[in-house]
């Protein structure tokens, strides 16, 4: 028999008590991983799955992992028959990744103390999963050609080391070979050994919480409002579409350059809204292209859920069944859904950005009021790093002499917004990570900051002014490599309903009293006494400007 | 004749302690939020006249006002309602928009229209120095003089109340700011340094602290220059977010310390009582009208220096307390997906629940306890208050049937829905209590709950099952438990300052730089007043493994390393003994301690609490509709036992006992609850 669908008080209850889950799964990884960028900046996401690996409830961390867990989940289980004790790790973006940085592992739960409870596979091999455990963090250096693995690549190989799903861990014993495989092809082995096992620690937690509730509350109950919350999430998204004129909304944009070859690449996407549904279609999107901007299915499902999800209120559910309603068309072999050997370093981080601009493009036409004018449609990424010691170090004692990657993204401006101006120096979409403050910076690197203010006039004029981009300069006290993957160079961001668009970003080289522009993606060599110079673009407009 | 007297939002309270006589009483005042000092210079008149009254014919001395310990709501209100002082602030060249970018991140992800808290220095008071320190504290660019003269000027004719400095690597070296504040200070311009107030690296963090510091400098100057003017030969000490107090004139230089006060009063106070009680791991649970304030104590009061206040960040320990939107008031509604939720709006005090009969319509939290039989309708605030039950019955009625419930068996839709309600938001109050319990590598079950807000006494139990906890304790007059543990704070201050030094660095080199801590401690400490036999210094260091970005404080002492490891172990479940470590902060807390005011006492007797009963009354439980006692809690005698169901009626708050829960009234006058099981 199944079990009856939770009422309007049970799915509230449950609600919270799968969201105090994922947030302590958050929490464990938070706090027993090694590295700054976990820690630190924050970037990682933890979820929960049902058996068919529809996603129930997420710690709000980082919107672009959003779509992209069940599809991980969904590989894990495709790939792999998961018993109890075994974890499974992936990042290859071709089988449930998204760029390999990201490394995903998944645990399935099962209830133990309760077999007469246990849904049974038909075949009768043994006992099935009733729910699923993820978490997803970004590692520092997964190898690949250049140190933090976001090199500007031509294929995907060069990015860093790709795993397919595999058991990390298998009845309970970690495969000590596929560890010690991995650990070799990164650069800083000891600290990824101690993210991951920070993720297994993570995942344990959300199997352990999430048997603690089925004892508490009956197999049958929690898978009842699992079902119940992924409906619930699915009638909002329904409402929410019912509540938008029907139409064909169309929208495209381009992305400046992929790193290797210079023409932009144009992303189409066309909306049509009809009663409760939708559907995406990215038709007439740009082939993918040989430098990293190719994004897989997953960002791009990512990007739509996220759009929609801001629509529906901050504190609706975030689940599969906000999905229900929408159709994705991603044409394969586009920059919105790339096939191998592509590198996809640039369209996890970039890519992913000008594809929420389009989408949000489209919908400002369904919902004037509803949508700010594009945000900087970039995450800066600047990396600065040496795979080995660099003279002129200078006294720069902590550290001297060993090599170093700094990785940072940098904020921007929000674009303008019905009814209020856009935020300055602000990370808008994709992104939620954090800065590393100047003076951590300068004890930990050879490098000063010289400015880091907002870019004031960057923002779009209009009736609600964009908010203003941010100048970050960084000067080098030793040579180092440089490696920027940077976006609205050439291309500003859009302005709406008559507002102006935002300036576009740039980048500069000082040397020596000289200016040098720089390009929107690019790796060079530079030597002590060099600043680097990025400088976001500003959002742009809402509104025609009124004097 | 000590006094510990808290503002809150409708009631001053009062709570006087005689160490002579170990004597203990409390009293309220309203409130007079138009100006707070009112209540409180009111109630102290009150008690003057009491004391003259006292005093008879026979000239008996009466112990006279020695101390007064108070909590800075004026000054936590001038920032949370953004009624502080106008501000500029001062920095480096090239980081003038250093507030206003903070940690570039947003608070809310989903939400398109959210906006930052503006910083509280306006763009057009943010001011650049040409200046620059390195990181050992070198200087690469002097202060200019002439640049600095001209900043004065512009400060004065913009009609600056108060200045916030900070300056890039200012702990390293601070003379840039020393210069800028003796210029600015000479010029009669109200001055906050950020290498007085926190040397500490982190730049963002430390200029908000500092800002904060400077935007309630003259609220809360002027708010105790008045109540110092009218007291005179009073002691005035203020309650800081740390736990511990300090005097008036120490608290008017660095506001930013006290901000927290009243929250951090109670978790003094909760600490108190359940050490008292035999209890020195609790969760302390104050469920007010809005929202609800946990708080956990593992041996102690717990403070953080990761805080935030209004969206602001604080660098300064604070105690390390979770706040959730839910409380009586929070509304319930029905949502477009046609989910119950209860909050985050809430019917305030005005129009207030529905059974208030002040024309709110909405179903709230406290509508529901009253619509199960839990919350008697005659004896709310000690019977001062008349609640309407059919309002209640009337408000969730409709709330059922907006949400398309039927009735329970044997209960109404009403009913039926306040179980939901009730579900609902102790599902809001679990979640938080797992915030500051297991998200801190804690075990909630190795804890007993402490309630003390008023409307918490209807959900602890619930809640403690719901969290595996086993005890829970309702102190007696658990309304004034903050101002309670404002005269039970000892003298507390804490000291930083980054060193970021090799690990390899000789202990000897590291405990001759904690002890120019140290002998600043012990000095401020020795000014507040303690004795030197009472005056204990915990000198600690911040460590970490080179290239983390997070430290863990550890007690200075020749084996810090081995106990960073230990700690590093026992928090993240790993640890690198082989790994080098950086140094990053030294820190000494300062403590003077005071006598603690004694609870009332008296042995335990008879288990029979036939004396405080006060009839049946049908209640719902979610098996059911049963008929359960009820008592008066004022009633209780030590040694007492009430099992449940059954509810006790205090004046300010009333507990509430399902079947299974077993309560006994211990020797300081706590209900102490063995909770039942599930």
């Amino acid at each position: 028999m199944p079990p009856a669908p939770p009422d309007p008080i049970r799915l509230e209850v449950f609600k919270h008590l799968f969201a105090s889950v994922a947030e302590e799964m958050g929490v464990v990884l938070r706090r027993t991983s090694y590295s700054p960028n976990i820690k630190e900046r924050r970037d990682f996401s933890c979820a929960l799955f049902d058996a068919a690996g529809q996603m129930i409830a997420q710690a709000a961390h980082i919107p672009v992992h959003l779509g992209a867990m069940p599809l991980s989940v969904q590989a894990a289980i495709d790939a792999l028959t998961l018993g109890p004790g075994d974890v499974a790790i992936l990042n290859d973006p071709y089988r449930g990744g998204t760029h390999l940085p990201d490394i995903t592992l998944v645990t399935p739960i099962f209830v133990d103390a309760q077999p007469s409870g246990v849904a049974q596979n038909t075949d009768g091999a043994g006992e099935r999963p009733f729910a699923f455990a993820a978490c997803r963090a970004h590692h520092a250096d997964v190898g690949g050609m250049s140190p933090g693995s976001m090199p500007i690549a031509r294929e995907l190989i060069q990015e860093g080391v790709i795993i397919p799903p595999l058991k990390l861990v298998e009845a309970g014993q970690i495969n000590q070979g596929l560890l010690e495989l991995l650990l070799a092809n990164v650069r800083t082995p000891e600290e990824r050994r101690g993210d991951l096992h920070a993720q297994l620690a993570a995942n344990a937690k959300g199997a352990q919480r999430l048997g603690e509730l089925a004892a508490r509350y009956g197999l049958a109950e929690v898978q009842g409002a699992m079902q119940g919350l992924v409906d619930y999430a699915e009638r909002m998204t329904r409402r929410l579409l019912a509540g938008l004129p029907d139409g064909v909304y169309r929208f495209a944009d381009r992305l400046d350059d992929d790193g290797v070859d210079p023409q932009p690449a144009e992303i189409v996407v066309t909306i049509a809204i009809q009663g409760e549904e939708a559907t995406v279609d990215f038709t007439g999107t740009a082939p993918q292209r040989r430098g990293s901007v190719n994004a897989v299915y997953a960002i791009t499902l990512s990007a739509t859920l996220y759009v929609f999800r801001c629509l529906l209120g901050e504190d609706a559910p975030t689940n599969s069944g906000c999905l229900r309603p929408l159709r994705v068309i991603a044409p394969v072999g586009t920059v919105v859904n790339a096939r191998p050997p592509a590198p996809v370093a640039g369209g996890n981080v970039e890519t992913s950005q000008r594809i929420t601009d389009v989408l949000l493009g489209a919908l400002a036409q369904a919902a004037p009021d509803r949508v700010p004018a594009a945000s900087q449609g970039t995450m800066n990424n600047l990396t600065i790093g040496t795979s080995r010691a660099e003279p002129g170090a200078g006294d720069w004692d902590l550290a001297a002499g060993r090599p170093f990657a700094y990785y940072e993204t940098i904020a921007g401006g929000m674009g303008g917004r019905p009814g209020k101006a856009g935020a300055d120096a602000i990370h808008t979409h994709m992104t939620n990570t954090l800065n590393t403050p100047v003076e951590a910076l300068e004890y930990a690197y050879p490098l000063r900051v010289q400015r880091y203010e907002i870019r004031r006039g960057s923002g779009g004029a209009g009736r609600w002014r964009g908010g203003d981009g941010v100048r970050r300069d960084i000067e080098l006290l030793a040579d180092a490599q440089v490696t920027l993957l940077t976006e609205r160079r050439i291309f500003a961001p859009y302005g709406l309903a008559g507002g102006a668009p935002g300036q576009p970003g740039r980048n500069l080289l000082l040397r020596g009293g000289q200016e040098m522009e720089l390009p929107g993606k690019t790796t060079l060599q530079a030597e002590a006494g060099d600043v680097i110079s990025v400088q976001t673009p500003g959002g742009g407009g809402w509104g025609a400007p009124v004097d | 004749m000590r006094i510990g007297i808290d503002i809150g939002g409708t009631f001053t309270d009062f709570v006087l302690f005689d160490p002579a006589s170990g004597s203990l009483q409390t009293f309220k005042r309203l409130s007079t939020p138009h100006d707070p000092a009112e209540a409180v210079l009111a109630g102290l008149a009150r008690l003057d006249q009491q004391r003259e009254a006292e005093r008879g014919p026979a000239g008996d001395p009466t112990p006279s006002l020695a101390e007064i310990v108070h909590g800075s709501t004026v000054a936590t209100n001038a920032l949370l309602e953004r009624k502080g002082a106008r501000t500029a602030f001062v920095t480096t060249a090239g980081f003038r928009d250093l507030l206003a970018i903070g940690r570039q991140n947003r608070s809310q992800l989903y939400d398109l229209f959210a906006d930052r808290p503006a910083p509280l220095a306006p763009a057009e008071l943010c001011f650049e120095l040409g200046e620059r320190v390195d990181r050992r504290g070198h200087v690469l660019q002097p202060l200019d003089p002439a640049e600095l003269a001209a900043l004065v000027e512009r400060l004065t004719a913009a009609g600056v109340e108060s200045t916030a400095v900070c300056l890039l690597f200012s702990f390293a070296n601070p003379s840039h700011e020393e210069q800028i504040g003796a210029a600015l200070r000479q010029a009669g311009l109200l001055t906050s340094l950020s290498s007085e107030i926190l040397p500490e690296f982190r730049e963002v963090e430390r200029a908000s602290t500092t800002v904060i510091n400077a935007y309630v400098a003259p609220t809360l100057n002027r708010y105790l220059g008045r109540l110092a003017e009218q007291f005179q030969g009073v002691e005035f000490r203020i309650m800081q977010s740390n736990g511990g107090s300090i005097s008036a004139a120490q608290a008017r230089r660095e506001g930013v310390r006290s901000i927290l006060s009243g929250p951090a009063g109670g978790a003094v106070g909760a600490f108190h009582v359940a050490q008292a009680a035999g209890f020195s791991r609790v969760l302390a649970f104050d469920m007010g009208g809005t929202s609800t304030d946990v708080t956990l104590c593992d041996g102690g009061v717990r403070v953080t220096s990761e805080g935030e206040i209004g969206g602001l960040p604080v660098r300064i320990p604070l105690i390390d307390i979770h706040t959730v939107g839910a409380g009586g008031g929070s509304i319930a509604a029905v949502d477009l997906g046609g989910a119950l939720r209860v909050g985050p709006q809430s019917a305030g005090a005005d129009p207030g629940p529905a059974c208030y009969g002040r024309g709110g319509l909405l179903p709230t939290v406290t509508d529901a306890n009253l619509a199960l039989g839990r919350l008697p309708a005659d004896r709310f605030l000690g019977g001062q208050m008349a609640l309407d039950a059919a309002a209640s019955e009337q408000a969730l009625t409709r709330l059922a049937q907006a949400a398309a419930l039927t009735a329970a068996p044997g209960l109404t839709l009403a009913q039926t829905a306040a179980l939901g309600v009730i579900q609902i938001a102790n599902a809001h109050m679990e979640r938080a209590l797992r915030v500051i319990s297991v998200a801190r590598g804690h075990d909630p079950a190795d804890f007993a709950l402490l309630s003390f807000g008023g409307a918490g006494g209807l959900h602890a139990c619930e809640l403690a099952r719901a969290l595996g906890v086993r005890t829970v304790i309702v102190p007696p007059g658990a309304s004034t438990l903050s101002a309670f543990g404002m005269l039970a704070a000892d003298v507390v201050k804490d000291y930083v300052q980054t060193v970021m030094l090799a690990g390899t660095v000789p202990f000897a080199e590291l405990a001759a730089l904690g002890e120019a801590l140290a002998q600043r401690g012990l000095a401020e400490v020795a000014a507040e007043g303690a004795p030197p036999a009472r005056i204990a210094l915990y000198p600690q260091v911040d460590v970490r493994y080179r290239g983390q970005a997070y430290e863990l404080t550890v007690p200075l002492t020749p084996d810090f390393v081995a106990a960073f490891h230990a700690e590093h172990q026992r928090i993240y479940s790993h640890s690198q003994p082989a790994a080098p470590l950086e140094i990053v902060n030294l820190r000494l807390r300062a403590v003077g301690s005071v006598p603690r005011p004694a609870l009332p006492t008296a042995e335990p007797g008879d288990p029979a609490a036939d004396a405080a009963w006060l009839g049946r009354r049908p209640v719902v439980l979610p098996s059911g509709l049963v008929d359960a006692p009820l008592f008066d809690g004022a009633a209780l005698r030590p040694g007492h036992a009430i099992a449940g169901p059954a509810m006790i009626v205090y004046k300010d708050t009333t507990v509430f006992l399902a079947t299974g829960d077993r309560a006994r009234v211990d020797r300081h006058f706590n209900l102490v609850v063995a909770v039942g099981d599930r």
